[in-house]
């Protein structure tokens, strides 16, 4: 039940994507991993993309631009 | 879809986060600053108020739908998603029935219009075509932007994209300055194709829907084809 950070900011797209992308791997199943961006294209195919998964996922908008993106890793 | 210690997790940080400033004052001022520029350009000339209203509407769109060429080819492959490309793919289904309507008109208003002068852009395909292909889907993919979408994250302020713009200024130039040496060695070889010419207006409309929705179909497969995959994996 590990929570994991993982900074993206200044990353440009698909960077965010494919770094969550590997940290899930390494994951075990419940642990959760935080994202901070500051690039929405990730808000829509991160979101997407881990929905697709069978994730658990929700997001949060911290300042102007900036989100946190939580994922709990399902399977 | 969101588990219990993700909601949690929201509430901490909803606390800790403090409120937001109310951007509504920016909205209106912005939204005076845009009738203004419309009313003093128009004086010059009605078209350039068009032009002006509707590339607001289309970067409001772009932004809010986060609309992006690049995705729609990269993540197919890339992550096996396609709702981006098939919103491109619904765009060119729109476009091609409005394309249509316009050029129906021109031709029914005039029998004898002559091809160049149907609405409509028509350029000369050829080996050029792939070549400007591969060098621009090269470029858009390590720019994390197309040219639209530069422009579109630029003004969000996304600093990164500046780079970007000042390489597309760079690459724009050089293009221009260069243009007559490969219109001199491919383009002016090449011939422009207007399909109708051969098959007819109302046919090629058929054909060209009925390929789009062919790849449309395609793609939504795709999609849950490349979700059966991942699980597996």
């Amino acid at each position: 039940m590990a929570e994991y950070k993982l900074d993206c900011l200044h990353e440009v797209c698909p960077i965010p994507l494919l770094k969550a992308l590997k940290s899930l791997e390494k994951m075990e199943i419940g642990d959760i991993l935080i994202m901070h961006t500051d690039h929405n294209c990730s808000i829509a195919n991160v979101v997407e993309w881990t929905k697709k998964q069978g994730h658990y996922i929700d997001y949060i908008e911290i300042a102007e631009g900036e989100w946190e993106i939580y994922i709990e890793k399902a399977r | 879809m969101a588990s219990s210690r993700i909601e949690e997790l929201k509430r901490q940080k909803k606390m800790e986060v403090s409120k937001k400033r109310n951007q509504i004052p920016y909205a209106i001022l912005l939204t005076i600053a845009v009738l203004i520029i419309y009313l003093i350009i128009t004086k010059y000339q009605i078209t350039f108020g068009n032009y002006w209203v509707i590339g607001i509407l289309l970067g409001i769109t772009i932004q809010r739908s986060r609309f992006c060429f690049v995705a729609s080819v990269r993540d197919p492959i890339m992550v096996g998603s396609t709702s981006l490309l098939k919103a491109i793919l619904l765009a060119f289904i729109i476009s091609t029935i409005g394309f249509f309507i316009i050029q129906y008109n021109a031709i029914a208003s005039n029998p004898d219009i002559r091809i160049q002068e149907i609405p409509g852009q028509f350029s000369p395909v050829g080996i050029h075509t792939a070549i400007g292909a591969v060098l621009f889907g090269i470029g858009m993919v390590m720019a994390g932007g197309c040219v639209s979408g530069t422009l579109t994250r630029l003004g969000e302020g996304y600093a990164i994209n500046l780079v970007v713009l000042v390489g597309f200024i760079i690459g724009s130039i050089l293009g221009t300055k260069h243009f007559s040496f490969w219109d001199k060695l491919l383009i002016s070889n090449a011939e422009a194709i207007y399909i109708p010419e051969y098959l007819g207006l109302f046919p090629t409309l058929i054909l060209q829907l009925a390929l789009l929705c062919v790849l449309y179909y395609i793609a939504h497969w795709y999609d849950k084809k490349s979700n059966i995959m991942a699980s597996t994996m």
